[in-house]
């Protein structure tokens, strides 16, 4: 284990929703550490609160109740407006359904990050550029979404969220939509590119297989951690 | 986000939807066309009503008349010289700010004979050369008289219509024909004298003009000595209707005039100078007006209050031009609130176009959310796209009002329809004004999207 403070730190999550009169516990009180470099699967059914806290770490909804620190900010007060500026600063986004920008090339939807960020046109296509070779899309960078298959169109999702450099990456479902080779094929890269760049990797999936694929599951049912395993033999490699 | 990149995303999401952006440019176009025009129409009513009065007198000129509380006709008055017009009130007024120009202008009336025809000059003018010049007149024939040359006449180009027939004392509205006299060939013996000339007729049904009957005047009967003034030239006018400012007068070089008014005069007052107690006249020639030109339209007033304030009396076309001024203005109000409703309605269109945009990339907009674009950005790309709407309907519609206002113009063979280049610069302007307007409350919708939302959006 590093010495340095964890990339994500959760401590006594709590998100209750009201329905009607009913009070649903998305998350009833969860806490948990990630450190830099790992590949964490939240695994749960549907249902289970899983996605609720993913969107929480990615400041897409804030929390009822506790405190999230991802890369030293404490995003839980933040407001919109800054909640912008962390996941533009921070954090790369992995979608099931790819949302790609159907007008837009690889190379422009890859670098479309970039350009929020007020990178030049061509230093973010030289970056765009590096990002998609290392994802094996070489020859698809001036195709648009509709021209390409559904693992090429997450290849380029995925280019898309390395393009930052973000100290984090945030994948949901991201293989959902995808035959089971291609599913592979995408978690294999992901695996790579996790070690390769020392990246922190938060993936939600529902599939025990999938999440084998990471170093570490974290196991959540009904809004709380039942479980948290790791791979003994990737442990010591960190 | 970099300025250049938020208008190549506008521009580009524009061009994505192509009959949609046409149409609701078109709108604009059609708004600002409306309003360009009306406004030009109205300025081009207002430019001939100007036009019109710059015909009757002029718009920068000021006509000064003696103070005399009003009473400018008792000129026979004596007790209030420093009122009255000479040399020195020239140059007083002259040096004035905002004056171009002043200069004095001596009124007489004389009797000229010629053939069987007599003119009743009522209306004589005499100008200094260069007030006459400044004139910009236009001769039927002859032309201005020149420095140094003999008193000559000017006559307006309806003058012929003054003559008297001798015979039957008929005259052009009594009979309806011109009287056969060449102005320019036609010797014009005329008489200044003409209190002496109406005491020589005595009573022979003459319309007596004036004073005739002044007490020791009535004593001689000899007519007085006739002079044969040359004429000069003759103003132009397109016929008998064409009423001009200077149509029933007649104009010489006051320089000419005076030293042939003191021939004629001597040892007397000449008519309309004052005298001094003993009847007998002063060295000085006072003037009957002195006419001041001003170097804009807008000083008329100011320069106008200041001689007033001086003690004499002064006249402009101000009043008429505040007035036309004041008209026309709620003209072009009425005429561009039509084209207003106009460019209301495509003030709807945009917004329309501008929600259905929005609601359509809600996805879009959200995953740019994510992605971390910043929430001002958002806002600023669909405020860029609707005021590109309305920019790009601002030029076409400028465009289109120029080449529409050729055309009315053309029709009606006058500058009916008048576009000056501040109204073009108005007109986009306030089309990329409409545009951004109408895209505020959508673009802050699309800013405030909940992006968590906005993605479920499938």
């Amino acid at each position: 284990m590093s010495e340095e403070r964890p990339v994500i730190e959760v401590k006594n999550l709590y998100k209750i929703f009201k329905l009607g009169e009913q009070k649903v516990r998305a998350l009833n009180g969860v806490s948990f550490t990630v450190n830099k470099g790992e590949f964490v699967a939240i695994v749960g059914t549907s249902g289970s609160g899983k996605s609720t806290l993913l969107n929480m770490l990615a400041g897409l909804e804030g929390p009822t109740k506790g405190s999230v620190r991802v890369a030293g900010e404490n995003i839980e007060k933040y407001n919109e407006r800054q909640l912008v500026k962390y996941r533009r600063d921070h954090v790369g986004f992995i979608f099931q359904a790819y949302n790609l920008m159907p007008t837009l090339n690889a190379i422009e939807n890859v670098a479309l990050p970039l350009t929020f960020r007020g990178v030049d046109k061509s230093l973010r296509e030289k970056k765009a550029v590096k990002a998609l070779k290392l994802v094996g899309l070489k020859k698809y960078m001036d195709h648009r979404p509709t021209e390409m298959s559904g693992g090429q169109q997450q290849r380029v999702g995925i280019a898309r969220a390395l393009v930052l450099e973000p100290e984090i990456i945030f994948a949901d479902e991201p293989t959902g939509n995808l035959d089971s080779v291609t599913t592979e094929e995408i978690l294999h890269l992901l695996q790579d590119l996790v070690r390769r760049k020392a990246t922190t990797l938060v993936m939600v999936t529902h599939d025990n297989y999938l999440a084998s694929f990471a170093d570490r599951r974290i196991r959540i049912k009904d809004g709380k951690i039942i479980a948290d395993e790791r791979n003994g033999e990737l442990q010591e490699n960190v | 986000m970099k300025t250049i990149d938020l208008l190549r995303m506008s521009f580009s999401s524009l061009m994505k939807r192509k009959l949609r952006t046409v149409l609701t440019v078109l709108g604009v176009i059609i708004g600002i066309a409306s309003i360009v025009i009306m406004v030009s129409l109205g300025l081009g009513l207002r430019q001939q009503q100007m036009d019109m009065i710059e015909e009757y007198g002029g718009l920068k000129t000021i006509n000064v008349r003696e103070g005399n509380g009003g009473q400018s006709y008792s000129s026979q008055d004596s007790s209030n010289l420093d009122k009255k017009l000479d040399d020195s009130t020239v140059d007083l007024i002259g040096s004035l700010d905002y004056v171009e120009m002043a200069s004095p202008i001596l009124e007489f009336s004389a009797i000229a004979k010629t053939g069987g025809y007599t003119l009743n000059i009522y209306n004589g003018y005499g100008y200094k050369l260069d007030a006459l010049n400044s004139m910009d007149w236009q001769f039927a024939e002859g032309e201005m008289p020149k420095e140094g040359d003999p008193l000559k006449f000017i006559y307006g180009n309806l003058i012929l219509e003054n003559f008297t027939d001798a015979r039957d004392n008929y005259i052009y509205y009594d009979t309806g024909v011109l009287p056969d006299v060449d102005l320019m060939k036609a010797p014009m013996f005329t008489i200044f004298d003409t209190d002496a000339y109406y005491a020589s007729q005595g009573s022979s049904g003459e319309i007596s003009f004036g004073d005739a009957d002044g007490g020791e005047q009535a004593a001689p009967k000899t007519p007085p000595k006739k002079y044969l003034i040359e004429t000069a030239g003759v103003l132009y006018g397109t016929g008998p209707d064409d009423y001009r400012n200077y149509s029933n007068n007649v104009y010489c070089d006051l320089d000419a005039l005076i030293p042939h008014l003191k021939k004629v005069f001597k040892g007397k007052a000449i008519p309309g100078q004052p005298t001094k107690k003993n009847g007998s006249p002063y060295k000085t020639i006072y003037y009957s007006e002195i006419m001041v030109r001003v170097d804009k339209v807008d000083n008329v007033k100011e320069v106008q209050k200041t001689i007033q304030d001086m003690g004499y009396e002064a006249n402009s076309n101000n009043e008429w031009i505040e007035e036309t001024k004041k008209t026309s203005q709620q003209q072009q109000a009425m005429l561009g609130g039509i084209g207003a409703v106009a460019l209301l309605v495509a003030a709807i269109g945009i917004a329309n176009t501008m929600m259905m945009s929005i609601y359509e990339r809600t996805k879009e907009i959200g995953i740019m959310k994510v992605l971390g674009c910043d929430m001002g950005d958002i806002r600023s790309l669909f405020l860029i796209e609707a005021a590109l709407i309305g920019f790009i309907g601002g030029v076409v519609g400028d465009i289109l009002s120029f080449a529409v206002s050729m055309i009315i113009n053309a029709v009606t063979g006058s500058k009916t329809s008048l576009i000056p280049i501040w109204l073009y610069a108005v007109g986009l302007g306030f089309a990329v004004f409409v545009g951004v307007a109408a895209g505020f409350f959508p673009s802050k919708r699309a800013m405030e999207l909940s992006p968590l939302s906005a993605i479920r959006n499938e």
